[in-house]
């Protein structure tokens, strides 16, 4: 790595404070598993690194009126591990434990994994299916905003030098909307998605009640499937249903061939994982009942 | 220069390096701790795993400074003198180390699965040891060894052995 | 809880009492305790059962305690790194190298280019590949000069500082269409095929016209590299006496010893390898890579030299395994049976030969299977291109033909309606079955072999 200076921000105030002063100069250092790896690689090469991994105030993962907060600085191992979010978002322990290895997911974080904002982001899809909002803080104040529009383009997001992205809030109306993560990677570990999918929707006597699908790696971002969402709205309930909003997610995925996947297969997964996803959205959702019932 | 003092195998030390020197090259540079190795350098290989706080992390991926202040426990650490951590001891009576290179970087990585699961099921070793590559292709012995060394483990902690062990340099 | 049970509060370091200067100066090392752990050395000439037994290695106890030292475990007083610069260019001339600004940083003791080494090829068969290429750059994973600095990190930063300026010329990618005469030549002006073999048993011609079915299909493979977790390194101390000392991590170190000897131009007398344990091998370090460069650092600088490649350079510039292309043509009978097969094989040779002319006789020999065929012709050409160079890995060309012969046996069988199992079986070896190469074979128990694989996953037959 080229030389660079290097802070340690005692809390969220310092940090922001260090990040105003240094702006498009500084990197912030969360987990480390993009950075490093980038800043061995010399995609960036910033005159100082503020180091924000210390934050444990951004590490909380609580339950307050308007919903679910998970700090910035959670990792992925303590979403894996946290109680609260194994009950009321398990599609985000699927999530989280796709990504990469113990030893990757011990030092990453969610936050991190959303800045870093790469098509095939793991966090993405199950977040965006439940619509969440992330809490940004800079020297002008917090700001908060739906998650979609912190994603621009591989690799950049909407914050602008100075942002610190803070918190990921999950609104308490959809807390108890049942969701799921599916992911097809080349391998079962250590595998970047060729597609992910997260897909939540409520069951209102029997139909799809406010489905919200979302599809990472088919895209510059992670994006919904709204074709695919206004044909489930009010439906029935069924197998056919779910195999064929797959279908017509399939033809909203813009994907890409790499030397991963073809653009065809990638299309074919997208049908595949979203009806995979929307029957283990369903099932999660029978399984709650049947608990509440005993 | 970032000055930084943490605790390792149970000793605690100090340093002043750049800012950019990783935990990895601390370890092995300024504290002759050649055990972790660098593998890929980019947190895929699994060769440089150190269990800082009780939890295994890539030391390549680490800056020295975010492990000031911290417990880092190297393979250096694992055993004494004396007596052999029951991991090794069971790494080496399966055969499960070939060429090595890879070596302490599973066994670390076992170690932090066995603190936290003293019976894990074969998934479950897969999962703690997916991070770790061996092309050498020994996997399956190896998880034998990880659940030899569960076996070990329980057995120890069944027949209460209280008195500290030395060579069970926890943290 | 268990006396293993992990540290679960994070972030905080009890220390009870402020260590003295002294204590926090000692090394981070456990302290001395009596001797030893229990000894893992066999009682000598005792003989031990060896088959059926499970069997525990030399070598794993210094490897489970992470006390083996490979190459980068090693370092010795007044140590440098090197880096190598790579061309980044798959074929080009070099028009000017200017090593200048790389010179006067502060940190870099030495820079190399190809034209300082005494004899610039080398190659386990043909020795037809530079230690740095001064001339012209064969592939892009090519080194075009080394650095030896005080710190890896100034190495790096010197390698930006050398300016290549380069001819781009046309570059042969295909190895197929590298074998026509009109290609550009990889190693000008000799031809693109370097070696060849052909195997010939009865008369294919014949057999194919006697059989009830062809079978005509092209099989490929790509290029495969070893990655063994140890990357390549080494460390060259050439000291005041002119003598040269290289610890190195090479399977073959007296053929390594020949190599460095000759593009040295120094007596083998003069050079001591020592071949440490390698961290993995698969025949990805079986010839010498930036030995000599390293050498001579050493002889620049006076200082021992340490080279390890990056997880990239592993990839663009250490051998690979062939990638080749299988023409299968085979004549069956109604039942079955193979009557002739009429091979052909292009092996991608990449830039170098390495190891290619060991791969290619290994390859043409296998190609038409562990079958009884009367009639055989296998041919086999191995081609340069600028690629990455492709040499030894495990099955020298053996897992390559049998992808392609045991895919197009299925293909057989599935179109004749005969079970995979019972198409190998009515065609494979006998105790005593000639090879394709005349050679009588003994202890031949594949068919023993298919039948208890068979029987221990329950294969049921499929037509």
């Amino acid at each position: 790595m080229k030389a660079f200076g290097y802070v340690s921000a005692k809390d969220v105030a310092h940090a922001v404070a260090l990040l105003g002063e240094h702006g498009a100069k500084a990197k912030i250092l969360a987990g480390g598993t993009d950075l490093l790896v980038e800043l061995k690689h010399a995609v960036h090469n910033p005159e100082i690194i503020v180091d924000i991994s210390r934050l444990s105030e951004l590490k909380t993962i609580a339950v307050a009126d308007d919903g679910l907060h998970i700090g910035a600085l959670a990792t992925h191992g303590d979403i894996m591990n946290s109680s609260i979010i194994r009950d009321m978002f398990p599609a985000m322990v699927d999530a989280a434990h796709s990504i990469g290895a113990a030893q990757t997911r011990n030092l990453g974080t969610l936050g991190g994994n959303l800045v870093t904002c790469v098509p095939s982001m793991d966090s993405g899809p199950a977040l965006i299916a439940l619509e969440a909002l992330v809490t940004v803080a800079s020297s002008a104040g917090r700001r908060q905003m739906p998650l979609g529009e912190l994603f621009v383009s591989p690799r950049k997001t909407s914050l602008k030098p100075g942002d610190l992205l803070v918190d990921i809030v999950i609104a308490k109306q959809n807390l108890s909307k049942p969701a799921a993560f599916e992911k097809f990677g080349l391998r079962k570990g250590q595998a970047l998605a060729l597609v992910n999918v997260g897909a939540a929707f409520f069951i209102d006597k029997g139909n799809f009640l406010c489905p919200r699908i979302a599809l990472g790696a088919v895209a510059p971002t992670v994006i919904r499937a709204p074709k695919a969402e206004a044909y489930l709205e009010g439906r029935k309930i069924s197998a056919e249903a779910m195999a064929e909003a797959g279908r017509i997610a399939a033809t909203e995925a813009k994907p890409i061939s790499d030397f991963r996947a073809s653009a065809d297969y990638r299309r074919d997964l997208v049908a595949v994982l979203v009806k995979r996803a929307l029957a283990s959205a369903q099932a999660r959702a029978a399984a709650k009942q049947k608990e509440l019932a005993a | 220069m970032t000055d930084v003092t943490m605790t390792i195998n149970g000793q605690t030390r100090s340093a002043s390096v750049p800012p950019e020197t990783t935990l990895l090259q601390l370890l092995r540079e300024n504290f002759n701790l050649t055990g972790a190795k660098l593998g890929c350098d980019v947190g895929d290989c699994g060769a440089c795993t150190v269990i800082v706080d009780g939890q295994a992390v890539n030391s390549c991926l680490m800056l020295a400074g975010q492990a000031d202040g911290r417990q880092v426990l190297t393979i250096e650490g694992l055993a004494s003198r004396e007596h052999l951590h029951p991991i090794q001891k069971a790494f080496e009576n399966s055969g499960a180390l070939q060429c090595g290179f890879c070596g302490p970087g599973v066994l670390l990585s076992a170690k932090a699965l066995l603190d936290d699961n003293l019976d894990p099921s074969t998934q479950e070793i897969r999962d703690a040891l997916s991070g770790n590559l061996c092309r050498c292709t020994g996997y399956t012995k190896m998880i034998e060894a990880v659940q030899e060394a569960a076996r070990l483990l329980r057995e120890e902690s069944r027949t209460q052995l209280t008195h500290a062990r030395p060579e069970v340099a926890t943290p | 809880m268990n006396e293993h049970s992990r540290v679960l509060e994070r972030d905080k370091l009890d220390i009870a009492e402020p260590l003295s200067d002294v204590e926090l100066r000692l090394p981070a090392v456990l302290p001395r305790e009596s001797y030893p752990i229990e000894t893992l050395t066999p009682d000598a000439r005792q003989q031990t059962r060896a088959v059926g037994q499970r069997v525990t290695r030399p070598d794993g106890r210094l490897h489970g305690l992470g006390q083996t030292k490979y190459i980068d475990d090693l370092s010795f007083p007044g140590m440098l790194y090197a880096r190598i610069k790579r061309a980044g260019i798959a074929s080009a001339r070099i028009k000017r190298i200017d090593t200048s600004a790389a010179e006067a940083m502060p940190g870099v003791m030495a820079v190399l280019t190809g034209k300082e080494i005494p004899v610039n090829s080398f190659g386990p068969s043909f020795q037809d590949q530079p230690v740095l290429v001064d001339d012209l750059v064969f592939h892009a994973g090519d080194g075009v000069a080394a650095v030896a600095a005080v710190t890896e990190q100034i190495a790096n930063e010197a390698l930006e500082k050398i300016v290549v300026e380069y001819e781009p010329l046309p570059a042969v990618l295909d190895p197929v269409a590298a074998m026509r005469e009109d290609s550009p030549k990889v190693h000008a002006p000799n031809s693109n095929i370097y070696a060849t073999k052909t195997i010939r048993k009865g008369d294919v011609e014949k057999g194919l016209a006697e059989s009830d079915h062809i079978f005509e299909d092209r099989f490929s493979t790509q290029m495969i590299e070893h990655v063994s977790l140890e990357p390549h390194a080494a460390i060259a101390d050439w000291d005041a006496n002119g003598r040269l000392t290289i610890w190195a991590t090479i399977g073959r170190i007296t053929l390594a010893r020949a190599d460095i000897a000759r593009t040295l131009k120094l007596p083998m007398s003069r050079i001591r390898i020592i071949g440490t344990i390698v961290g993995g091998n698969f025949g990805g370090k079986n010839e010498i890579s930036q030995e000599p460069a390293l050498a001579l650092l050493s002889k620049k600088t006076g200082r021992p030299v340490k080279g390890v490649f990056t997880r990239g350079e592993e990839f663009t510039s250490t051998t690979t395994r062939h990638p080749i292309i299988m023409d299968y043509k085979t004549g069956v009978t109604n039942k079955g049976r193979i009557l002739a097969r009429q091979i052909r094989l292009v092996l991608d040779g990449g830039a170098y030969c390495s190891w290619s002319e060991t791969t290619l006789g290994k390859a043409c020999i296998l190609a038409p299977g562990p079958y009884k065929i009367d009639n055989v012709l296998s041919e086999a050409f191995v081609v340069y291109t600028n690629k990455t160079m492709t040499g030894a890995m495990r099955g020298f060309g053996a897992p390559q033909v049998c992808f392609a012969y045991e895919s197009q046996m299925d293909d057989i069988a599935k179109k004749l309606g005969i079970d995979p199992l019972e198409i190998r079986l009515l065609n494979a070896f006998d105790e005593g079955s000639p090879s394709p190469t005349g050679q009588v074979l003994h202890s031949v128990v594949i068919k023993e072999s298919l039948r208890k694989a068979a029987d221990r996953f329950d294969w049921e037959p499929r037509s």
